[in-house]
């Protein structure tokens, strides 16, 4: 970054917000995915070393939510929502529309989301934002989430796990399997000294 | 005030087509929201108050025709329309999820083969075969979860709640919580 927290040859001509620490060794694409950040925690971003952040991830962070993307972990455009916690472990690998979201937002009760909805028309920018609870993510260690996929509020994702592309991941994923499909089932575990044949 | 209508929606990135009608303080934004927007009905789409289209993709057929209500918020929704979108009022639809009201090709191989040839380059003169749409309507207060899928023909009830990444190809009552691929009822939302 540039003394101006600027992304040095972006073409989105806006600054990195200043409550984001990036390390100096990690590689951040475009100063866009910050565009609907609002976090007003003192690192409401963090993103570690020899991590990378590619165009397409939006931080799409609330006022009291903190993201953590760990060391050489790779974000190939995910749309991130975050009102509480996503906590991406070291080695971590993320593919392209992928979704991780630790809040619906809404309320499930339509006469109460109603009202959400109303109070967003009238906002400036326009948000519907932070009317439920939300409940954090965990990524642990060194996890792969192929295209597409969605990690709902809550879940933790084992160590070494993969999530195959367009799963839904709705409950906890244990670490060293393999999960697939909407909604997300196992379908094998990961041995131990496994290589690729 | 008397004699004073609500100035209209504004879409932040050109010029609006002629027969899109925007109701008061709605917001289009995206540059690409009407590039593939081929519809040539009189008010192809029609818009209420006070929703917010943001990166939503019109893409409209020459005979689509699409409605949404009031205090509607869509994020980067695709709507594909060769007939009918008919969405009611305070729908929130989330990013990525994709809306439409045909299946674009005919499911015979050998109309298909003849639908290639129809949209190539050579295609002149060759007449696509029929294909399959159906109107899709969206009641009031639905909430449909980002990543999700609605196909031709499906109906989704009063304040149903369509969880992300959901494939929808066939009817939801009103006040269900449905997900997976294809699509289940796993609850109400009440």
């Amino acid at each position: 970054m540039t003394p101006d927290r600027r992304i040095p040859g972006d073409w989105f001509d806006q600054p990195v917000p200043g409550n984001v620490e990036i390390h100096d060794e990690a590689y951040v694409e475009t100063a866009f995915s910050f565009l609907l950040y609002r976090s007003q925690l003192a690192a409401g971003v963090r993103i570690g070393r020899g991590a990378s952040v590619y165009l397409g991830t939006m931080f799409d962070v609330g006022r009291q939510g903190r993201v953590s993307c760990g060391a050489f972990t790779l974000v190939n455009g995910a749309r991130i929502v975050c009102d509480a916690e996503i906590l991406i472990e070291d080695y971590v690998l993320i593919s392209w529309n992928v979704v991780l979201m630790d809040t619906y937002r809404v309320p499930a009760d339509p006469a109460l989301r109603r009202r959400a909805v109303i109070a967003a028309a009238s906002g400036e920018p326009r948000r519907v934002d932070g009317h439920v609870e939300a409940r954090p993510i965990h990524i642990k260690r060194a996890a792969w989430i192929g295209f597409d996929a969605c990690v709902l509020p809550g879940v933790t994702i084992g160590e070494g796990a993969i999530v195959g592309a367009r799963s839904v991941v709705t409950e906890d994923v244990e670490p060293f399997t393999i999960v697939v499909g909407n909604p997300a089932r196992m379908v094998r575990r990961i041995e131990p000294g496994e290589t690729t044949p | 005030m008397e004699g004073r209508t609500p100035a209209a929606g504004t879409w932040s990135d050109g010029t609006l087509p002629a027969n899109v009608v925007l109701g008061a303080r709605t917001l289009v934004t995206g540059a690409g929201a009407f590039r593939r927007f081929m519809s040539t009905g009189d008010r192809a789409l029609s818009i209420g108050s006070d929703c917010t289209m943001d990166g939503v993709q019109f893409a409209l057929g020459a005979e689509a025709r699409v409605s949404i209500g009031d205090y509607c918020y869509f994020t980067n929704v695709v709507l594909l329309s060769e007939l009918e979108l008919r969405i009611g009022s305070y729908v929130v639809i989330g990013w990525n999820t994709t809306i439409t009201d045909t299946d674009f090709h005919p499911i015979a191989p050998a109309e298909r083969v003849r639908d290639a040839v129809a949209c190539s380059p050579l295609g002149k003169g060759h007449p696509r075969p029929p294909i399959a749409r159906r109107a899709v309507i969206i009641e009031d207060d639905v909430w449909i979860g980002p990543n999700a899928a609605i196909m031709k023909g499906v109906r989704v009830g009063a304040g149903a709640f369509i969880e992300p990444g959901a494939i929808l190809t066939a009817d939801v009552p009103p006040l269900a919580r449905v997900a997976g691929n294809p699509a289940r009822v796993v609850g109400t939302v009440r």
